[in-house]
C-alpha cells in the first residue's frame, strides 16, 4: 500500500492558541484509520486539514506525494467530511443529497441519490420528497452522510458518525461505510468516542490527546493491535 | 361621517366603472414600482450579500453608512436626485426629470439602503456549518455564492417586501421627480395628495384602496412563496 496523506511538522492554531501538533503522520491508502481521544483532542481539527477545509498554521500535508496548498477546490472533489454536527440545505433530501453531484456535473443523479438513501436505510419513494423541516434528527443526519456517500468520494472523514444515533442507526452507519471503502475503494478517517464500534470498523487507530498523537488510552479490558499501516510519532506532552 | 360614507361609495362606482383618471395613476404606480424594485433587487442583493459575506478593509463604516440612509428623509434623496437630473445639472441631458424612468431612479435609491442592509443581515444570520459543507460537498466559489444566496432566500424576500413598502407608498420623491403630471407620472400616492387638497374624497379613498389591495396582494404572494420554498 502507498501512502495517500503525508503530514510533515504539521501545527494548527486557532487565535494563536495551538490545537494540533503532529511531527509525521503517515496515512496509507484503502485503509480504515479510526481517531479516538478526548473531547479538544484535535480529532475535528485534523479531519478539516485532511478534507482540504483549511491549511495548517505550519508544516505541510502533502496527498499523494503532492502538496495541497493552493489546489484546496481541486482536492476537495477527492475528500469529503461528515461532521460532528452535520447541516442540511434548507432544500428537499433529494435536492440535499443531490447537491454534490449537481456540482460535480454528474448525469445519472437521481440514481446515485437513491442508492445513497437505500445505503443508509432510507426509503427514497419515503424520504426523497420531504424537506429539510420534516426529518428527526437521526434521520437528519443519515440523510447528510447520504449526500457524502452519493459522491463515491475517494476518501471519506467522518467525525463522530454515530454521536446521537441509536443502535440500529449506528449500524446502519457501519454497514454504509464498510460499503463506500467495499465497493468504492475509500479510505476512510473515523472519529470517535465509541471504542467497541471503532474496533469493529478500523484497521488502525490514533490517539489523540490535547492536540498531540498520544499513547492508546483504552476502556478496561480492551486491547488495540499496535499500528498496522499508520506511522505517527508522538509529539510529546504539550 | 356621511361625506366619508358617500366618498367610500363614490369609490366603488369609480373602481367599477374603470374611471380612466383612477386606473392611469394605478398603471404609473405599478410601472415606476416593478422598475425601481428590479434595480433595487439587481443591484441591492448581490451589494449585501458582499456586505454580509465579506471581510474587507472599511466594512463597518459602509455598515454605518447603510444604516444611515435607511432613515435618510426621501424629500432630501429626491431633492439630490433632482439637482442631478434636472436641466442645468451634470445628468440633465439625459432627460429624466418629470418622468417614469427618473422617479424609478430616485425610489431605487430610497430602496437599495434596505435590501443591502437585510440581505446583509440575513447572510450573516446563517449557520456557520453551511460554508464548510458547501465546500465539503465540492462546491466552486460560483456554487458557494448561488447556495448561500438560495439559502438566505427568506431573509432577501424579506427585504425585497420592506423595499416594495416604502417605494409604492412613497410621495415626496415621486412628486419631486414625477412633477404629478396627469396621464403620464401621476401615481396613486401624489393623486391621493392632490385630489384630497381639492376635496375630492372618493377618488382618494379609491386609490387608497387600490393602494392597500396591492400592498396586501404582495404580502400575500410573499408569504405563500415563504411557505412553499420552507416545506
Amino acid at each position: 500500500m502507498s501512502a495517500l496523506y503525508e503530514l510533515a511538522d504539521v501545527v494548527q492554531r486557532y487565535d494563536d492558541r495551538e490545537v494540533l501538533r503532529i511531527p509525521a503522520l503517515s496515512i496509507e491508502s484503502g485503509i480504515i484509520l479510526g481517531l479516538a481521544g478526548p473531547n479538544g483532542g484535535g480529532k475535528s481539527t485534523l479531519l478539516r486539514l485532511l478534507a482540504f477545509l483549511e491549511a495548517p498554521a505550519e508544516g505541510e500535508v502533502r496527498y499523494r506525494g503532492e502538496p495541497t496548498r493552493g489546489r484546496e477546490y481541486a482536492l476537495r472533489g477527492e475528500a469529503t467530511c461528515f461532521p460532528q454536527e452535520p447541516y442540511l440545505l434548507k432544500r428537499t433530501v433529494r435536492a440535499n443529497v443531490g447537491f454534490g453531484l449537481s456540482v460535480r456535473g454528474v448525469a445519472d443523479i437521481r440514481e446515485r441519490v437513491d442508492a445513497a438513501l437505500w445505503q443508509v436505510g432510507l426509503d427514497p419513494a419515503r424520504f426523497s420528497g420531504r424537506s429539510w423541516r420534516q426529518l428527526s434528527g437521526g434521520e437528519a443526519k443519515r440523510v447528510a452522510l447520504a449526500a457524502r456517500l452519493a459522491l463515491r468520494p475517494r476518501v471519506l472523514l467522518l467525525d463522530e458518525p454515530t454521536a446521537n444515533l441509536d443502535k440500529d442507526s449506528a449500524e446502519l452507519v457501519r454497514r454504509a461505510v464498510l460499503t463506500a471503502r467495499e465497493r468504492d475503494g475509500a479510505t476512510l478517517v473515523v472519529s470517535g468516542h465509541d471504542q467497541p464500534w471503532l474496533r469493529a470498523i478500523c484497521d488502525d487507530m490514533l490517539w489523540l490527546r490535547e492536540g498531540r498523537v498520544s499513547a492508546p488510552v483504552l476502556e478496561q479490558g480492551h486491547s488495540w493491535p499496535a499500528a498496522a499501516s499508520t506511522q505517527a510519532s508522538e509529539g510529546g506532552q504539550p | 361621517m356621511n361625506y366619508i360614507l358617500d366618498g367610500l361609495r363614490q369609490a366603488f362606482v369609480l373602481l367599477v366603472n374603470g374611471d380612466p383618471e383612477t386606473f392611469s395613476a394605478v398603471a404609473t404606480t405599478l410601472i415606476v414600482t416593478f422598475e425601481a424594485m428590479a434595480a433595487t433587487l439587481a443591484l441591492g442583493a448581490p451589494a449585501g450579500f458582499l456586505l454580509g459575506y465579506a471581510s474587507f478593509p472599511g466594512k463597518r463604516a459602509v455598515r454605518l453608512t447603510v444604516e444611515t440612509f435607511l432613515s435618510f428623509p426621501t424629500v432630501v434623496i429626491g431633492l439630490v436626485v433632482y439637482a442631478f437630473v434636472s436641466r442645468r445639472g451634470p445628468l440633465g441631458e439625459w432627460g429624466l426629470l418629470f418622468t417614469v424612468p427618473g422617479m424609478a431612479v430616485g425610489l431605487t435609491i430610497l430602496g437599495l439602503p434596505i435590501v443591502i442592509a437585510l440581505t446583509a443581515q440575513a447572510v450573516e444570520n446563517l449557520d456557520r456549518r453551511l460554508r464548510p459543507t458547501l465546500l465539503t460537498l465540492g462546491a466552486r466559489p460560483r456554487h458557494v455564492f448561488f447556495a448561500t444566496l438560495a439559502e438566505a432566500r427568506f431573509g432577501i424576500m424579506l427585504a425585497a417586501t420592506a423595499a416594495f413598502g416604502r417605494i409604492v407608498s412613497e410621495i415626496g420623491i415621486s412628486m419631486m421627480l414625477g412633477g404629478n403630471i396627469k396621464w403620464d407620472t401621476r401615481t396613486i400616492t401624489t393623486a391621493i395628495a392632490l385630489e384630497t387638497g381639492k376635496g375630492e374624497f372618493a377618488t382618494g379613498i379609491a386609490l387608497g384602496m387600490v393602494l392597500m389591495a396591492i400592498a396586501f396582494l404582495v404580502n400575500l404572494a410573499a408569504t405563500a412563496t415563504r411557505r412553499r420554498s420552507a416545506a
